[in-house]
């Protein structure tokens, strides 16, 4: 069996999916409040139910933690960590590469993304390395950074290897792109730092993407908060998700996106933004494609289609009206450009650049999700100020 | 074939019917693909459709189709392909090099190294996705500008420097010298794919205002190739002998340089640097007419370059199907096999250059 840790864990990767498929329907059996009397039951087995790239299970003296395709393309990849509290003892047989000593005290993130999850747990002095300072959005680690607390590490190609060594964190959290990156990681590796695959981005499922804050849990050894987050959003984004499909009957069309020249690089329907569109009570215009990618579209191909949309969101980072004219003045001849139903996902960025939506966005779907709604059905809501939307004008 | 090679060479004196025929010929082709090029995209349109929106009663989207995107797109794919031909031609023979084309100069690396400022450059200081507000002409005015250093530089090496393999030499070093690589080691990834899909090259990106300035400066440009047709008649012969009959080598190359590099210029701000038309064409053209004359060759190849580049243009949008291919991977895939052809007859052409 250990001969073949591929095959081993996607049938362990398999087998957890059959046990949470199981217990998804058993879940929505019981009534929505006896979720939080569960949690403990789950958390004997697997507690990984909405997330597809990671699982987590619990053994003991240890928790299993296999991480799967952690970038887009990645076929048969498996990443596989044994958590081990500090000061215990590790179980014989297990590789020490692949052992994490948790809690961890000293993290290097290469995400935003990362950076919101770990802030949830109340963890967020152990981050010190970031990946682009500039892209920071949250005060209190705009402010370390400034301190000298939090380092910036650079990024790709560009990883300030020397100075990664000498933070030398318990753990160096990357984010795939590519094969690519196996390079820089593979120095990393070779200097003795442990380096885990954080594939959050890839779940196209907005609560599984919210879910990986139960690694971060297990990272931290705070496995019942990261439990108590998560549920709490599943809580909230399934109860809107109802109130939204009882209260609404149209579903008005969605344009996402800008051109580059004369090709429009399209999201396909199988994605992150797709999902949420549909929850909101909204017709995204291209969700029967299928990819894992963004998929390029021919200028008037989508220009055509895009005639029908009632409202265009995620606009680049375009901040004005105008700057879509400037980048191709046929867009103005949009009814929705016409209509003015334009939003953009950038109303908390600061003046560097840095979007909150990618960096607490992944945590928060349930606050998208409501943005989103709100948009699209403006009389749904009594309250109808956006979170991370703004109206462009 | 003995008797092609001689008149490919010795004649100056092309046979009228022959030319009689093909012109009309051309001139037809040109419209033929040029209504295909309308007729024929991403999106399936009926011919009366498009008879209505041309006539203005059709309704709104595909109006907008045809005469915001479909039309102005035939004109820049006619206008690119007679600008990058023309070019290469007056490059070739300048040059006495049948691999000479309108880029020989550096002037696409130039032009690239002005978007890479704009694009790479400034990715270091703002966000990955600001490319995207940045408008249409801040590229066409890095393009430009980087275009019209490297085109100074070389119009003041050709004033001075003797011997034109010297300035060849110094063109082709300018091009792989001026190196975006570094600036593309240093960037982000979001920058990168756009500089990428800059140097892929895209014809639809024009608005009205644009394709008025990019008309302007091709003009321009075919009045300085026209007026240059006895220099490059006598180029013909070599730049010693040229000079012995009486032309002034400096004056001409600087008249040729000028034009070629606005010609080149212009296409490559607008459009990207789009590849293998300008070296390809003058070779179709000189098959076509089977003459050296630049009085025949430039027409002709004014007709052939629009001609394929249409053709390349209609294929590129995969008419029926959702995507479009760069332009570039269209001109690469029907020029590579022109210029291999001409390297393995090369000797045949010998007598030309």
């Amino acid at each position: 069996m250990n001969s073949h840790p591929v095959i081993h864990a996607s049938y362990r990767y398999l087998s957890t999916m059959c046990l949470s498929s199981l217990l998804m329907i058993l879940m929505s059996c019981s009534a929505r409040n006896e979720t939080k009397r569960n949690n403990s039951d789950l958390q004997e087995n697997n507690g990984v139910f909405y997330a597809e790239r990671f699982t987590l299970v619990r053994n003991d003296g240890y928790s299993k933690l296999t991480i799967t395709d952690p970038w887009q393309g990645a076929e048969d990849v498996t990443q596989v960590w044994y958590l081990i509290r500090r000061g215990s003892v590790a179980p014989p047989g297990i590789d020490p590469q692949n052992i994490l000593f948790v809690p961890l005290q000293k993290i290097i993130c290469m995400s935003s993304t990362h950076l919101s999850m770990i802030k949830a747990l109340d963890e967020e002095h152990t981050i010190t390395g970031v990946s682009g300072a500039g892209f920071l959005y949250d005060r209190t680690l705009i402010y370390r950074f400034e301190k000298g607390l939090v380092k910036d590490v650079g990024y790709d190609d560009n990883l300030n290897k020397e100075l990664i060594v000498n933070i030398s964190p318990d753990l160096v959290m990357v984010y795939g792109v590519g094969s690519e990156s196996l390079g820089y990681i593979g120095k990393i590796k070779e200097l003795g730092i442990k380096v885990l695959y954080n594939a959050d981005y890839l779940e196209t499922d907005p609560l599984g993407r919210a879910e990986w804050i139960k690694l971060f849990g297990a990272l931290y050894c705070k496995e019942e908060l990261a439990e108590e987050i998560f549920y709490s959003i599943v809580e909230e984004y399934n109860e809107l998700k109802d109130y939204i499909t009882k209260n609404t009957n149209i579903k008005p069309t969605v344009l996402l996106g800008l051109p580059f020249k004369d090709t429009w690089f399209i999201s396909p329907g199988n994605s992150y933004i797709s999902r949420m569109i549909s929850d909101a009570g909204g017709d995204y215009l291209w969700i029967d494609t299928r990819s894992s990618v963004s998929i390029p579209f021919g200028i008037e191909n989508v220009f055509i289609k895009a005639l029908d949309a009632d409202y265009w969101l995620n606009i680049g980072s375009v901040n004005r009206k105008d700057e879509i004219s400037a980048i191709d003045l046929r867009l103005e001849a949009l009814p929705c450009f016409k209509n003015g139903n334009l939003y953009n996902n950038n109303k908390r960025s600061n003046s560097k650049g840095a979007n909150d939506y990618w960096e607490s966005g992944s945590l928060k779907p349930q606050i998208i999700l409501k943005d989103i709604a709100s948009i699209l059905h403006p009389d749904l809501f009594s309250d109808t100020e956006l979170f991370y939307y703004r109206k462009l004008d | 074939m003995k008797t092609e090679y001689l008149t490919l060479t010795a004649t100056f004196q092309p046979s009228r019917t022959r030319h009689r025929l093909i012109f009309p010929g051309l001139i037809l082709l040109v419209l033929i693909f040029f209504i295909l090029d309308i007729l024929l995209g991403s999106v399936s349109l009926e011919v009366s459709e498009v008879i209505t929106a041309l006539s203005g009663t059709a309704d709104t989207g595909v109006e907008t189709i045809i005469m915001k995107f479909r039309i102005p797109k035939a004109i820049t794919a006619t206008v690119v392909g007679i600008a990058l031909s023309l070019s290469g031609l007056q490059m070739q023979t300048l040059f006495r090099n049948p691999m000479a084309g309108p880029y020989v100069l550096g002037i696409s690396s130039g032009a690239s190294l002005g978007v890479a400022f704009i694009v790479l450059g400034l990715s270091a200081n703002i966000s990955p996705d600001s490319l995207k507000g940045l408008g249409n002409w801040s590229l066409v005015a890095a393009s430009w500008a980087g275009a019209g250093v490297i085109m100074i530089v070389m119009l003041f090496l050709a004033s001075r420097v003797k011997d034109i393999l010297t300035v060849l030499i110094i063109g082709i070093m300018l091009s792989g010298g001026i190196s975006v690589s570094i600036m593309q080691y240093f960037s982000h990834e979001t920058m990168l794919k756009a500089y990428v899909i800059w140097t892929m090259g895209s014809l639809g990106n024009l608005t009205a205002s644009q394709l008025n300035v990019l008309l302007l400066s091709v003009s321009a440009g075919i009045i300085l190739s026209l007026l240059s047709v006895k220099m490059l008649n006598a180029l013909l012969l070599g730049e010693n002998y040229a000079g012995s009959i009486g032309l002034n080598i400096r004056f001409s190359r600087i008249i040729i340089f000028t034009g070629t590099s606005i010609l080149a210029g212009s296409i490559t701000a607008f459009c990207g640097p789009i590849g293998f038309i300008g070296i390809a064409v003058p070779h179709i053209a000189r098959i076509l007419f089977r003459t050296s004359d630049h009085k025949i060759l430039i027409p002709g190849t004014i007709l052939t370059g629009s001609a394929v580049m249409l053709l390349s243009d209609i294929i590129s949008q995969m008419p029926g199907s959702d995507n479009v291919l760069p332009v570039n991977s269209i001109t690469a895939l029907m020029g590579i096999p022109i210029v291999i052809w001409v390297i393995m007859r090369n000797r045949k052409y010998s007598g030309i250059f």
